[in-house]
């Protein structure tokens, strides 16, 4: 078994990074955090304009994409600033991240009376975790501790034909060789292809959830009272060539290759322990789909992009592969590894692998990201339903 | 990389109408003469395809045509609808019934 280099968490995962997250609980939170992470270097800031006035569903969703935010593996620790009481609870989230051994602090405006107490305060704790942070060092550990997220980007038709298939190649090389955990998600990108895929599933219980969830979101589109046209497929994803959302979705598929199905679990949901392929069941929006899967706990995310992308996050390094040999150029800044030549050149797709194995291992032990050099990050929870 | 069933090619590089290209197709090589400029990462169609008929590419179907499509037209969005995310089709679906 090959061992990479990673920090050890008291809840028995392993980290790839190091990051102190200040998270907010409601959008009046949000300044608050954004303060504390300019002032407070190495540290994460993670706002969005949910976790108030939301029903159930969304409390619910909410609370556990950030809670995956709060204990991800490469998290040493967590500052919470919740802005008064609300619905998504900020002494709880901070209660729940602390369970995981992790440091944790939970903040609260109205409680520190005043957002220039709670910026001294929310400081305060992400400093001391920032120099506690600083002073632990990687070890040697198995690489069956690893979770491989994968999520496409602006496909286009290469996006099938090439760099998925080295992708694929890439998260079974782990699940098989080194007993490790893949994850993919974008189930309204399975249109067209969600038969091929439910076949996959390990039993028949998982074989008809695949085929509702897709059912699901194509009942979702039908309800809106719109083809889903210009949406899925996007401007771009036509620019590219890509005519319908089967289309996309077939060639979207091949990402994930051939083998088992484990599971579909929630948005932002856990995934479970044991070495696999699972699905997340998110929507084919990238922020939306790859914030899910981090929430998820995956280490690192390769995104497989036909015509280049910026998508990123901050806590779960994102590594871009692409075989369309004009993305390159297109956004020379945000591409990590370039396999066109294994379709207009003369490499094969094994070589293709070879390439995003040889960079995604450099970068589990430390090397940055292109957008982690860059600083570039979204963050975007998936909602539900309406706000209330 | 066209599978035997597939009645759409991808375009490789930039093709310009009038060109004559030779496609493998499974065992066999399909020659068609391209009717348009189509673009790196466009389709261009193999055979006649009627309208209503199904786009094959990857061996299943990627939506239909919407109108006659030509051996060697360029297949995209001008002349081809999907069968998901139809709201339109389920909003004219439910006005029919009122």
């Amino acid at each position: 078994m090959s061992e990479f280099l990673g920090y050890e968490r008291d809840d028995g995962s392993v980290g790839i990074r190091n990051h102190v997250a200040i998270i907010s609980t409601a959008p009046y939170a949000n300044d608050t955090v954004k303060r504390a992470a300019e002032i407070t270097e190495n540290t994460v800031p993670i706002t969005h304009p949910l976790g108030r006035c939301q029903t159930k569903p969304d409390v619910f969703q909410t609370y556990r994409t950030l809670l995956g935010y709060g204990t991800h593996p490469n998290v040493y620790g967590t500052v919470v600033v919740a802005h008064a009481g609300e619905i998504v609870d900020g002494d709880e989230l901070a209660s729940d991240v602390a369970e995981t051994g992790r440091p944790s602090a939970s903040i609260n405006i109205h409680e520190e009376k005043g957002v220039m107490n709670a910026l001294q305060a929310t400081v305060n704790a992400a400093q001391e975790m920032v120099l506690d942070a600083s002073d632990q060092r990687r070890v040697p550990a198995d690489y069956s501790n690893l979770t491989f997220g994968i999520n496409c980007a602006t496909s286009d038709t290469t996006s099938g034909l090439c760099q998925h298939k080295a992708t694929a190649k890439a998260v079974w090389r782990l699940i098989d060789d080194h007993g490790g955990r893949g994850v993919f998600a974008e189930t309204a990108e399975f249109f067209g292809g969600e038969h091929e895929l439910a076949e996959r599933a390990v039993n028949d219980d998982v074989k008809q959830e695949v085929l509702d969830r897709v059912e699901h979101w194509d009942q979702r589109l039908k309800d809106t009272g719109y083809d889903v046209r210009g949406a899925q497929p996007t401007p771009d994803n036509m620019d590219g060539g890509l005519t319908t959302i089967e289309e996309k979705s077939l060639g979207a598929l091949v990402k994930s290759g051939n083998g088992p199905i484990q599971d579909i679990v929630d948005y932002g949901a856990k995934i479970p322990g044991d070495s696999g392929m699972y699905i997340m069941d998110t929507p084919g929006h990238g922020a939306e789909s790859v914030t899910g899967i981090g929430a998820g706990g995956a280490h690192f995310m390769v995104i497989s992009t036909g015509q280049g992308h910026t998508l990123s996050n901050a806590i779960m390094p994102t590594i871009k592969i692409t075989g369309n040999p004009n993305s390159r150029e297109r956004v020379p800044e945000e591409t990590d590894v370039d396999v066109s030549e294994a379709l207009v050149g003369d490499e094969d797709y094994d070589w293709a692998a070879d390439q995003l194995w040889d960079n995604l291992t450099r970068i589990v032990d430390g090397k940055l990201t292109m957008s982690e050099a860059l600083g570039e990050s979204q963050f975007a929870i998936h909602r539900i339903g309406p706000s209330t | 990389m066209v599978e035997p069933e597939d009645n759409v090619a991808t375009a490789l590089r930039e093709i310009e109408a009038g060109e004559t290209l030779e496609v493998a197709v499974g065992d066999s090589t399909v020659t068609v003469e391209a009717l348009a400029d189509v673009e790196f990462g466009h389709k261009i169609a193999l055979e006649e395809i009627p309208a209503g008929e199904t786009i094959v590419k990857y061996g299943k179907s990627i939506g239909n045509a919407t109108e006659d499509i030509d051996a060697g037209a360029w297949v995209h969005v001008h002349n081809v609808e999907s069968n998901y995310g139809r709201g339109d089709l389920a909003a004219d679906e439910a006005e029919a019934e009122a």
